[in-house]
């Protein structure tokens, strides 16, 4: 079998952990959420555009949000949740703020066992 | 093709209603979900449920379901002749199937090497004729563990997993997906990496999906990784403590000379700097790195020569250094 090698770098790949900036028709793809879910999520507070908008309800300046590449990672895990779960929409910011908030617990235990060896 | 009884991975009866397969549904989702679960099996098991939902859920699927007739898990079967009455792209398959059946029997069959939730997830109905509709390729989501050694070089992954694709005749079949990925020197453990349009191809033009990829170090026997620094345990005798000393400490790049100062202590930290992993993998300065702190621990054998304990005692004797002072 013919094997691809294949040689990263960004654009191909992205490493989520760090700070790159995603457009919202890539995070509309990437997440699997709609521009409507993720509106609500940005109203509601649970996910932040890079550069907040001065008027987050103004349709055309949706187009210019960017999001990170950081918050993918919680927000993949949403799209997953509400598709596995059938969640309703009003549900969804409710669970983010959670899913950042255990990840950041996380981090901080993981943190504190690795001193606390030392 | 290999049967698969979805009525029995979720639980229930072939006479369920609607309602009592979607809280079955829920019910093991909650048990099984790997967003949801620490279960390692989880994954495995919540695919098997997703794949029977997905078909008992949908009514035409369910009926088609139905019409395969009932056999043992696992069990070798064929659909039978005329399968989906040509309601369906398969139904021209049943009709090729039972006239393979009927002319040859050991000629190949299009559903031998084919997986029943392949069937399904691309079984589409006049309605939807989704046969010629682009769809966007599956996500995938994939380990790996890769040693300290690679992540502070970079190194070649060797990637490989099944994908559907659709074949000459319109079937999808599981075929392997397999490349080799450099990646870049500096990552750090828990990174998630996304490989833009390597996931499973696209259908009729479609995108192809992404491939994630979450990395994972491996154990390693003398360093552990703080972030972007490197801790070695560096054990000393109490003389080299007391008198100070020059040790050879190892790093990822070789051996290093380090001073300890005299009246070094247990716990202490010995920085040494710009030996740790990279700042970061994507950076425009890739030789900004983490230090290396070496953890000073005071260690005495358990197997001294009478020289060596006549010494310690006589020191005893004369030493009045006492460390518990702030006991008093």
């Amino acid at each position: 079998m013919k094997t691809e090698d294949i040689e990263l770098a960004w654009p191909d790949l992205v490493l989520l952990n760090e700070h790159h900036t995603l457009s919202l028709d890539e995070f509309i793809k990437l997440s699997g959420l709609s521009q409507a879910t993720l509106q609500l999520l940005v109203e509601n507070g649970a996910l932040m555009p890079s550069h907040l908008p001065d008027t987050i309800a103004n349709d055309s300046s949706i187009n210019t949000w960017h999001f990170s590449s950081h918050s993918l990672i919680s927000i993949r895990t949403l799209s997953r949740l509400k598709r596995d779960f059938e969640l309703e929409n009003n549900s969804l910011s409710l669970i983010l703020l959670y899913l950042e908030r255990i990840r950041t617990l996380e981090a901080q235990l993981q943190h504190l066992d690795n001193h606390h060896d030392h | 093709m290999k049967f698969k009884d979805y009525y029995e991975i979720l639980g229930i009866a072939r006479t369920a209603s609607i309602d009592e397969i979607k809280k079955s549904y829920k019910k093991l989702a909650h048990q099984y979900h790997p967003d949801v679960t620490k279960d390692p099996k989880g994954e495995d098991k919540f695919k098997e449920i997703g794949e029977a939902y997905a078909t008992l859920k949908d009514k035409e699927k369910r009926a088609a379901y139905d019409d395969l007739g009932k056999h043992g898990a696992g069990e070798e079967f064929r659909p039978p002749p005329n399968w989906g009455g040509g309601h369906n792209q398969y139904g021209q398959y049943g009709q090729q199937n039972g006239q393979h059946s009927g002319q040859n029997s050991s000629q190949t069959n299009p559903f031998d090497d084919i997986d029943l939730a392949d069937l399904f997830a691309s079984f589409s109905t006049g309605k939807r004729s989704g046969r010629n509709q682009a769809a966007a390729g599956q996500d995938y989501e994939l380990a790996a563990s890769i040693s300290l050694e690679d992540a502070y070089a970079g190194t070649t992954l060797d990637l490989s997993f099944s994908v559907p694709e659709q074949d000459a005749q319109g079937l999808v079949k599981q075929v392997p997906h397999t490349f080799k990925a450099r990646i870049p020197k500096g990552l750090t453990n828990g990174t998630k990496m996304l490989l833009r349009g390597k996931g499973g191809k696209g259908f009729n033009g479609g995108e192809n999906g992404n491939l994630y990829l979450n990395i994972s170090f491996l154990p390693h026997k003398l360093f552990k990784v703080i972030d972007h620094d490197l801790l070695i345990d560096l054990p000393i005798t109490p003389w080299e403590a007391a008198l100070g000393a020059t040790v050879a400490v190892p790093t990822l790049t070789g051996l290093v000379n380090l001073k300890i100062p005299a009246g070094s202590k247990s716990g202490q930290k010995m920085r040494i700097a710009k030996r740790g992993m990279a700042l970061r993998a994507m950076s425009k300065k890739p030789d900004e790195h983490g230090d290396l702190l070496a953890v000073i621990q005071i260690v005495v054998s358990s197997n001294l020569s009478e020289k060596e304990l006549e010494l310690l005692t006589a020191l005893q004797e004369i030493s009045s250094f006492n460390p518990r002072t702030h006991f008093e």
